[in-house]
């Protein structure tokens, strides 16, 4: 029996905000099903929402349904971190454990959907997970202890290494746990505390100004866009999201967008100007073919994937870009006289209100991958793990590090590795000392989503067996160690926090940044080539999009999903 | 003395005069406060046998001491005064065996752990 009343709300998502126009009616009057007409997947990275949308149950989730009753859940308002998207989410529990994830509604960001991955990925969080500290015996085996024991082991070597010590941050960390760490190491000698993700820093390009790894234009805005030029990224599965914004736009906005990269499904209409970086080169000179159209934008975006700017040349990409995006800038204030109908009429009513609009209007964004990456560039983070690689440390701590972006290789053999993090994925396989951490559900942390936004996760869950917060246990490392941190309570963290940077406590807030100019002037004296391969991000099909970090990668229905949508691929429909 | 009671003008300023429980000042509190003491002083020898709890006589007299240190810096009368008869029910109904062997003994508080208070205990006790 089905309870569908053929409302086809769930189709008409499909078509209009997911883009992907698999669902339809078959049969007539009482015989109409809905369906995908053939053996067929729903084959969307936001498919899930259409479980919400369902008005009486007859679409569910799969994993949720019949598992728990919505009165007998609490429900926790939280914040998503498997995407530098930052969705509002709602975090079912029961019984100590995340029942289910949904959607909660902000016009800033996620409007009211979500990603199956944010939806889905939370049976990762019961997986895999550290539980006990552990530190390596004589046979190289990991035994578990007490946090006493682990504490004084880790304290020792770091004790004996003089300053000789490193942290790597990966992509699921706190702010809390980030100011936590770089203090610690501050305060030891070191300032060799980086990022796994890589993002172009040197002097000239990269993280002094915070316009130049910000999604400066937003996220809501990017539907007030004309024309959207997207370079080396696959927003469809790094920011879902983002794209259904996109998407929004070239429905109801008739925007235009453009790609140079890997062509890939958008689940909208783009021109593909070409995978190489040289298309950047020409259209920052204004002479690429392509130019006229953009210069005739007068709300242009510019999309630049941070997938690309982890390559050899991302500075010089970077600088490409933030040149296109000045003159963009400056083209698009001035071309008074190339309106479309449209806009002479806005032209006509709100003159000074159009014209401050228009100086208002950003061009440059970038679009990050990971979570952490914006709070660890404005706490200082160095992008990238080159500074550990060139100066070998005897401590190296892994906050959450799981990309191997540094492997038993690139250290030295009498380098001790504390991992801290809630996940045994790659990290802990080179750990000798683990200290178990907490999850997104598991503690109140502060997140910056790619926009610049702060927003901060609640505790749902507390952590499983004897799992803290990690800042709370690079605190409590601190005073082993006989250098305490001056802070014991979340609320002195954050009140430190303020002082490095005070955007990482304005709550809800997208703080704008400027110094574009300053920033592309800088960029400008940059010397270097390009690299003669594609732009390619490194996402290209849906299967690429379900795991993704620590927390994806070990969920039972994220594998699911990616066995699934390799048969859809292979499928004859 | 924050205590409601009828205002009056006293020495040209406004005073609240409070109506006691028992004592009037703070000699005659004291004196309470003393009569008391001896009497539980005197019937600890007692407590422990009829009782027989594990502590001594001596270990017993120095709880009671402790127990009224604890309030040493009570300034406000009918505070003390009602106090004391808190410990006189007290002591009756020990007295009178109304109380058993466990009620006694959790004056010592033996069993209870402590609270961590500083950081590194309260972390490791993986509480707030």
């Amino acid at each position: 029996m089905t309870r569908c009343i053929q409302c086809t709300r769930c189709i008409r998502f499909a078509s209009e905000v997911a883009g992907v126009d698999d669902l339809g009616t078959t049969g007539r009057g009482g015989d109409m099903q809905v369906g995908t007409y053939v053996e067929k997947m729903f084959a969307s990275e936001l498919s899930g929402n259409v479980i919400d949308i369902c008005p009486v149950g007859a679409l569910t989730s799969k994993p949720y349904a019949f598992t728990a009753r919505p009165w007998e859940t609490r429900k926790i308002e939280s914040i998503d971190v498997l995407d530098a998207i930052g969705s509002n989410i709602v975090v079912t529990t029961r019984t100590g454990e995340v029942m289910r994830i949904l959607p909660r509604m902000n016009e800033d960001i996620n409007e009211e959907w979500i990603s199956d991955k944010t939806r889905f990925a939370y049976d990762g969080l019961k997986r895999q997970r550290l539980t006990f500290p552990m530190v390596k015996d004589a046979d190289g085996q990991l035994v578990p202890c007490d946090w006493e024991d682990a504490l004084l082991v880790v304290s020792q070597k770091v004790k004996a290494a003089g300053g000789k010590v490193a942290a790597v941050a990966g992509g699921l960390c706190d702010a809390e746990a980030l100011t936590a760490m770089k203090d610690l190491l501050n305060c030891l000698g070191s300032e060799a505390v980086c990022t796994e993700e890589i993002f172009p820093c040197d002097d000239m390009t990269g993280t002094d100004f915070r316009s130049n790894y910000l999604l400066n234009s937003t996220i809501a805005r990017v539907e007030e866009a004309d024309q959207i030029l997207l370079v080396g990224t696959n927003p469809r599965f790094e920011a879902p999201l983002l794209n259904a914004r996109i998407r929004k736009g070239w429905i109801h906005n008739e925007a235009d967008v453009a790609l140079i990269g890997k062509k890939v499904d958008l689940t909208y209409d783009y021109k593909h100007l070409g995978e190489s970086g040289d298309i950047l080169k020409e259209l920052s000179v204004g002479k690429h073919p392509f130019w006229k159209t953009l210069q005739k934008a007068t709300r242009p975006v510019v999309i630049v994937g941070s997938g690309i700017l982890q390559r050899s040349d991302g500075p010089i990409i970077l600088a490409l870009a933030q040149a296109l995006a000045e003159k963009l800038r400056q083209s698009s204030q001035g071309c008074t006289d190339v309106l479309t109908t449209t806009e002479i009429r806005l032209w006509c009513c709100t003159m000074d209100a159009m014209a401050t609009v228009e100086s208002n209007w950003r061009v440059l964004n970038v679009l990050h991958r990971v979570a952490s990456q914006v709070a660890a560039l404005d706490l200082g983070y160095k992008p990238g793990v080159d500074v550990i690689r060139k100066h070998p440390p005897k401590v190296l701590f892994l906050l959450g590090a799981d990309e191997n972006a540094l492997t038993k290789q690139d250290i030295p053999k009498d380098t001790t590795v504390v991992y801290i993090g809630h996940h045994g994925d790659k990290g802990v396989e080179m750990a000798d000392i683990v200290l178990p951490g907490a999850a997104y559900t598991e503690k109140q942390g502060t997140y910056v989503n790619t926009e610049g936004r702060a927003q901060q996760t609640l505790v749902a869950v507390t952590p499983p067996g004897m799992a803290r917060e990690d800042w709370k246990i690079i605190r409590a490392l601190s005073e082993i160690i006989g250098l305490r941190l001056p802070y014991e309570t979340l609320k002195e963290v954050r009140e430190r926090m303020r002082e490095i940077s005070p955007t990482l406590t304005r709550y809800g807030n997208a703080e704008e940044a400027n110094y574009f100019k300053q920033a592309l002037q800088l960029a400008q004296s940059l010397k270097g080539s390009l690299a003669p391969d594609s732009l390619s991000p490194r996402l290209l099909t849906l299967k690429d999009f379900y795991m993704t970090d620590s927390i994806s990668r070990s969920s039972r229905i994220m594998a699911r999903c990616v066995q699934a949508a390799t048969q859809a691929m292979q499928s004859k429909y | 003395m924050a205590a409601p009671g009828a205002g009056v003008r006293l020495g040209g300023e406004f005073m609240r005069k409070v109506k006691p429980i028992f004592s009037s000042n703070e000699a005659e509190a004291r004196q309470r406060v003393i009569s008391l003491y001896k009497a539980w002083y005197r019937q600890i020898p007692y407590i422990v046998h009829e009782f027989d709890i594990p502590k001594s006589v001596r270990q017993c007299r120095e709880k009671l001491k402790e127990e009224f240190v604890k309030n040493k810096d009570l300034k406000d009368v009918r505070i003390i005064d009602a106090k004391v008869i808190k410990g006189q029910m007290d002591l009756v109904e020990t007295k009178k065996m109304w109380r058993q062997k466990h009620h006694v003994m959790n004056y010592f508080q033996d069993t209870r752990n402590k609270q961590p208070t500083d950081f590194l205990s309260k972390f490791y006790a993986g509480r707030e």
